[in-house]
């Protein structure tokens, strides 16, 4: 039986997306999870796996067609089916179905758009409004931040999901509005909002109140006492059909909250932690380690302590799992697999978790024995007694090592003799003078602001390391930042504004100084035209300048004319450092070292590599919320290396 | 000149009325044989049907047929005379049940036992362990029954040894078949009860057959023989001792002839050989398709059998009626239908119990193993001792100077220095004297003192009745060593090399390891076999193994190899005292390697090793000769920055793999040495004993490893005599030197 292949959403903001290739030809039998297209969307280009097993049809798309999330793109049948009817209805339908707006009720809803408050976390139910950004009026791009809200775990900044003019605010700060609640109505500059419209929307928001969460579906069963929820096998990840219970975690009769793990599940990519959707009491759990059930299927039933659940009711909860599961494909029971994915271990007891689980690691059992003992993760640790293996001595010394902040096991094991000794008086170099006046001239004369962020730099780490693999020169991860630099300075040209007189004098071009440490003190040459070059000229033209740098031939050209300095001490093991700005630049950009940290995600943790900045600031020049916006744009651009 | 053949055959034979007249035997006695035959025939055709059935299981050879052997032989025998049997043994045990059985519940519930044994049931005489090639009540004088053809010959002897050092007045009957006499234990077993003159009637059951081949030869087309002679009795000759043939289809004439027999032995303390001719109804096992025998020589058979012999004497002397007789037959039939019946209702063993009774419990008090830590450390030390106050010892002569020395580590430390011989001899010699069921027996062991002294003067001392200088036959000796043990005394056998083992093997292992637990633990084999090994003389690949690790395989064995005089003495007393079978592996070359030795009496518990010398770099795990090699290398390590720890095992089985693995949690890193070849050897056993090893916090040897294993161990080659090529094949001081310092780095 064919069935139609629709463009799925590849992410929170995702409304559409432009066909950037297509991987498969039509009559090319496909398995699920095989890659059908590549898509882009408004974050990244991403891969379109098959839902099903079969042949394809049919093609709907072209290369460089856009399409709204939902339409059709391919039918997928059986080798032999003739599926032409269903082609032209699928034709049909993508044309007509163009608006997957729910609200969208009336005729002012062609135009209007309804920002609804997302899921920000997998179990949030609801959200109090803490802070508005914007109001009415205002002109919102994508993904700018309109909201802060805060959900049981965390205050979250919610981005518009629309670009346009805001109409319309429809809560106020404080409020508690569930999830999927309307937000704000986003149109065109001249649209007119109609209090109907508003109405409609809001009489939504009433149903949307009482409405329950959709994972934690109240039983609507006669037999079902009240506050009893039924925990169900969500959908843990995009192609997931069903998951084998590795372990039960939560037990009969002990209190759950919510986001509590209730299971171990190994789905068809990874083993997961199935979350607790609802506070109570487990009532009863209704399968074991080893099943293999269908997404949706009940697993628990949680209730207030003083509610009793009678058999008969766990029983017709059971049976209605498995008359579902009859009707799906039969589940094939497999045996649970030892989870595949290391458990996240304490934070305090290990500063750094195993992310290789591809990679063999070759290590003594004495070594990993240690290892798991010392806290410290085998994969980090280089075996150099012997090359073929990690010993129990690698552990050791690399754990001595870890124990302090410095990264180079030399600084801490042999550190040389000092150059001074106590009570001597050092002259100051040329340099060092110069360095010295400029820095209180800064300190004196540039009321700065700071500004914090932490940039996730996995993907920048990983991009760097196949890049490096064929570049023609070696890239920095200065030279990513710089160029990133140049990139967002171009988008908030403030950032290389000069107070002249009484107006804000902008660059003519943009350079980026470069803090570099030499033998006499400290220079910042700067990196030139970041803007204009690409990431490997930058890192052609950086590695000429610190060469130049350390020996001495730097020119009073290289000096003039920068817009910001970057000075990273990451090298030094540096976490995060308030950097002085150069008189003469609006901002300078400390950085600290890419650190592997645990980070929530969609209820799984995560080993990121984690990097700390900090953006001194001329208030002089820039306001708070400018410089806020080009530091995330930074941001953005290092976690997006590709752009760089 | 004791040999004689008396064949009874045709002479005439007195009647049963004429025994009752005089008084020999009792009419009921004679019914009782008739009843005994019966029960035997219908065990044994219940045992066919209930194969055939598959509820009983395994290789059964039946017995019918042969029934007046055994009844007339149990017969003649009193109570406390010993049986030795084979893999045909169920009339041996059957007969001996209803001999010992007092009343009709007892003999009722010895039928039971026994088939409950061959169906492998809880109940069965052996708890279902040895089954129908195995079965036997080992507690009623039966030595057991071996499934090895000729492998119960050797225990017989020693067993008749035993009665005769003891001097019970009792003798040891042992059957065996004509193919038995074919095997070369028949010969060494023939020979060696011959010059040690003891009380041993050899049952030959010729049954004309070993297996298929005839034993004097077939008219069936295809056959060949297995001898060249008619009668097994012309093979006394070989042993100077007197020989019978009998029918022994005719259980008066079985009865009369045993008798005659018995005395003979007894008296004279000597062995005497019976051969009865018979015939078994059966194959040689159940899917036996009899190829090999004519149907007219079946029928001629069959006109013999027992049942009718018998029948027909008591008919005719008019002792019966044909009614009495079908009440026999009758009774007979109930007793083993009920036994059946028990059988079958009957428990599983439990698996559970598996190793259950494979050894006798060895347990140690706590003051016993205090004592060897302290004795152990200080003898150490006193060795120390003594090797430097040799360098500074005064005196003219070489003997002078070491007899200083050894006057000062006396006065010291109390302790003697002795070598390693004079150790073992040491110890050997408090045995005896402590314990009078302690003998020797062994090739040159008496007035030649053990090829490497280690019984010098023990024959001086005790005498030739415990000092007992053996012929050539090494599985005699061990097998004698075997049945003298399982009859209550403490042999020490001794193997000139260990090497000679290998064709003793089947009585080490199949009678000294394996009997206990066979027969449902109701047997122990208290018998130490001291042999020596290792290389070190140029004396090739015959005399310079080490077999340990195929005796480590051996369930049922102990196995110990001392490595200083203090280890010897201590081990091999302990060896003595316990009830195991103990395997005690001196190496040939430190029997002159000196030691102090406390003066006062002590043992080192079977099983325990000992940290010869401390370190925290890496484990060195060895025993014998290579402990001393290993100390060499650790002082040269210690030289280069090196800690070894050096573990002597001591005992190889059980092995102490807690001290190991405790030691290689402290270095992570094993070296094994040992001069067994590599491959299957001892070291490998070690390191999967340290994988496996689970400490108490969960976590196994494996986890705290930090490199893999060395294994040091002889090159997978015979032994070669050139010296420089056989002090290649095995570990040295050098390559354990190198072995540390590569797995160290």
């Amino acid at each position: 039986m064919a069935k139609e292949v629709r463009l799925p959403q590849l992410g929170q903001t995702m409304e559409e997306g432009t066909f950037v290739s297509i991987l498969v030809e039509e009559g090319s039998q496909v398995s699920k999870g095989d890659v059908l297209f590549e898509v882009e969307t408004d974050k990244a280009t991403l891969e379109m796996e098959s839902p099903e097993d079969g042949f394809i049809k049919k093609i709907l798309v072209k290369p460089g067609e856009t399409l709204e999330v939902g339409a059709i793109v391919a039918i997928i049948g059986e080798e032999n089916e003739d599926v032409e009817d269903m082609i032209q209805t699928s034709s049909d339908s993508n044309g007509a179905d163009d608006s997957s707006s729910a609200q969208a009720k009336t005729a002012e809803s062609e135009t209007l758009k309804v920002i609804t408050l997302p899921q920000l976390g997998q179990t949030m139910e609801e959200g109090t409004i803490v802070n508005i950004l914007v109001k009415e009026g205002d002109n919102i791009a994508k993904g700018d931040v309109i909201l802060e809200v805060e959900t049981d775990k965390a205050t979250l900044e919610m981005e518009s999901t629309q670009e346009g003019v805001l109409k319309k605010l429809l809560v106020k700060s404080g409020d508690t509005i569930p999830v999927d609640a309307p937000v704000a109505i986003i149109g065109k500059e001249d649209d007119v909002v109609s209090q109907d419209y508003i109405d409609s929307l809001l009489s939504g928001k009433a149903d949307a109140n009482s409405g329950e969460s959709t994972t934690a579906s109240e039983v609507q069963s006669e037999q079902a006492p009240e506050g009893v929820k039924v925990l169900e096998l969500p959908q843990l990840g995009q192609t997931m059909e069903e998951g084998t219970i590795v372990s039960i975690i939560a037990e009969v009769g002990k209190t759950i909250a919510k986001g509590d793990v209730v299971l171990e599940v190994e789905t068809d990519k990874a083993t997961l932690e199935m979350e607790s959707t609802a506070d109570g009491v487990v009532k009863a759990i209704l399968v074991e380690a080893g099943e293999t059930i269908p997404v949706d299927t009940p697993v628990a039933i949680v209730a207030p302590v003083d509610v009793e659940i009678s058999q008969a009711y766990i029983d017709s909860i059971k049976n209605s799992a498995s008359s579902d599961t009859t009707e799906a494909k039969p589940a094939p029971v497999a045996p649970a697999k030892p989870a595949p994915v290391a458990k996240p271990a304490p934070v305090a007891a290990a500063p750094k978790a195993t992310a290789a689980s591809g990679n063999k690691i070759f290590a003594s059992p004495r070594a990993k024995t240690v290892a798991k003992e010392l806290g410290v993760n085998i994969a980090d640790i280089k075996a150099t007694k012997d090359p073929l293996r990690i010993k129990e001595v690698d552990v050791r010394n690399y754990a001595s090592t870890i124990a302090s902040p410095a990264k180079d096991e030399s600084a801490v094991i042999e550190m040389p003799q000092p150059e001074h000794q106590l009570g001597e008086r050092v002259a100051l170099t040329r340099m060092q003078k110069v360095v010295a006046q400029r820095m209180v001239e800064s300190k004196q004369n540039i009321p700065c602001f700071y500004l914090n962020s932490v940039v996730d730099m996995t993907e920048l780490v990983a991009f760097r390391a196949k890049l490096n693999k064929t570049a023609p020169v070696k890239v920095s991860f200065n030279d990513f930042i710089i160029r990133a630099l140049g990139i967002a300075v171009k988008q908030f040209p403030i950032m290389a504004g000069q107070i002249v007189g009484d107006d804000i004098k902008i660059a003519d071009s943009i350079s980026v100084g470069l803090a570099i440490a030499v033998e006499d003190g400290l220079i910042a040459p700067m990196s030139k035209d970041v803007d204009k070059k690409s990431l490997i000229e930058v890192a052609q033209y950086n590695q000429d300048l610190i060469a130049r740098a350390k020996s001495g031939q730097i020119s009073p050209d290289d000096l003039s004319g920068g817009c910001i300095t970057l000075s990273n001490l990451g090298a030094f093991g540096i976490e995060s450092f308030i950097p002085i700005v150069v008189p003469g630049q609006c901002s300078i950009l400390g950085t600290g070292w890419i650190k592997d940290e645990l980070v929530p995600q969609n209820g799984n943790i995560l080993i990121r590599k984690l990097m700390k900045m900090t953006l001194s600031v001329d208030h002089k020049i820039a306001n708070g919320a400018y410089a806020a916006q080009f530091l995330d744009y930074v941001r953005k651009l290092l976690e997006n290396p590709a752009s760089l | 000149m004791s040999y004689k053949i008396d064949d009874k055959r045709g002479k005439k034979v007195p009647k049963i009325s004429e025994l009752i007249k005089k008084g020999q035997i009792t009419i009921d006695d004679a019914k009782d044989w008739l009843r005994t035959i019966y029960e035997i025939r219908f065990f044994e055709e219940k045992v066919f049907e209930l194969l055939g059935k598959n509820i009983i299981k395994g290789a059964s050879h039946l017995y019918a047929g042969e029934e007046a052997i055994a009844t007339g032989a149990l017969a003649a025998m009193e109570i406390g005379d010993v049986l030795g049997s084979t893999h045909r043994g169920h009339g041996h045990c059957g007969a001996s049940g209803n001999k010992y059985a007092e009343s009709e519940g007892e003999r009722q519930m010895h039928w039971n036992r026994m088939m409950a044994e061959l169906m492998g049931k809880e109940t069965g005489y052996c708890g279902g362990r040895g089954g129908s090639m195995h079965i036997a009540d080992v507690q009623k004088g039966n030595l057991g029954s071996t499934g090895i053809v000729g492998g119960n010959q050797p225990t017989a002897v020693g067993a008749a040894y035993a009665e005769k050092y003891k001097g019970t007045g009792k003798a040891v009957v042992s059957f065996f078949g004509d193919g038995a006499t074919n095997t070369g234990t028949f010969h060494e077993s023939m020979n060696m009860a011959s010059v040690l003159d003891v009380p041993l009637v050899a049952v030959v059951e010729n049954n004309l057959y070993g297996m298929s081949v005839p034993f004097s030869g077939s008219p069936i087309e295809g056959t060949v023989r297995a001898s060249n002679i008619e009668d097994v009795a012309v093979r006394a000759a070989a042993y100077n001792v007197p020989a019978m043939i009998i029918d022994g289809q005719d259980v008066v004439a079985v009865y009369l002839a045993m008798l005659e027999a018995l005395s003979y032995a007894k008296e004279n303390n000597k062995l005497i050989l019976v051969e009865a001719k018979t015939y078994r109804w059966y194959g040689h096992s159940r899917s036996d398709p009899r190829a090999y025998r004519t149907k007219e020589e079946e029928k001629i058979w069959r006109e013999r059998d027992p049942i009718i012999v018998l029948s027909e004497k008591l008919l005719s002397e008019k002792l019966a009626t044909q009614e009495e007789l079908d009440e026999i037959k009758a009774d007979a039939d109930k007793t083993i239908n009920d036994a059946t019946e028990f059988a079958l209702n009957s428990p599983w063993p439990d698996p559970k119990d598996l190793a259950k009774d494979v050894y006798v419990e060895e347990s140690y008090s706590q003051a016993q193993h205090s004592l060897d830590e302290d004795l152990s450390k200080k003898s150490l030390e006193a060795t120390d001792a003594f090797t430097k106050a040799l360098e500074s010892a005064e005196g003219k002569t070489k003997k002078e100077k070491s007899e200083n020395a050894k006057a000062k580590i006396k006065a010291d430390y109390k302790m003697d220095v002795l070598t390693m011989g004079e150790a073992v001899v040491a110890a050997q010699s408090e045995e005896m004297a402590k314990d009078k069921d302690v003998i020797i027996m062994g090739e040159d062991v008496g007035l030649y003192g053990g090829a490497y002294g280690a019984t010098k003067g023990l024959l001086a001392e005790f005498g030739p009745e415990r000092v007992i200088d053996t012929p050539i036959s090494e599985a005699a000796i061990v097998g004698s060593g075997v049945g003298a043990a399982i009859r209550g005394m403490r042999p020490i056998t001794e193997l000139m090399y260990i090497d000679f083992l290998t064709i003793a093997l089947d009585q080490l292992m199949h009678n000294a390891a394996f009997n206990r637990y066979m027969f449902g633990g109701h047997a122990k084999v208290p018998m130490v076999l001291r042999s020596e090994g290792g290389v070190g003389r140029c004396i090739a690949a015959h005399h310079s193994k080490s077999l340990e690790a195929w005796l480590m395989h051996i369930p049922g064995l102990y196995v110990v190899m001392p490595s200083t005089p203090y280890d010897a003495k201590g081990l091999l007393k302990a060896a003595i005292q316990s009830d195991n079978p103990v395997v005690f592996i001196e190496h040939k070359a430190t029997y002159g390697q000196l030691g102090a030795v406390p003066t006062q009496d002590y043992i080192i518990p079977l099983g325990k090793a000992d940290i010869k010398r401390e370190g925290s770099d890496v484990t060195i795990v060895t025993y014998s000769r290579m402990v001393m090699f290993a100390l060499e290398a650790a002082k040269e390590l210690e030289k280069q920055g090196i800690s070894a720890e050096v573990i002597d095992l001591r005992s190889l089985k059980p092995l102490d793999i807690e001290t190991v693995a405790n030691s290689v949690r402290k270095t992570g890193k094993m070296i094994t040495a040992c001069e067994g070849f590599r491959m299957a050897g001892s070291g490998a056993e070690v390191v999967r004993q340290l994988m496996e090893y689970t400490f108490d916090d969960g976590r196994t040897g494996f986890d705290y490893l930090d490199a893999a294993p060395v294994n040091l161990a002889a090159e997978d080659v015979p032994p070669p005599m050139s010296e420089p090529l056989e002090l290649a094949s095995i570990p040295s001081i050098d390559s354990i030197v190198a072995a540390a310092k590569n797995i160290v780095a």
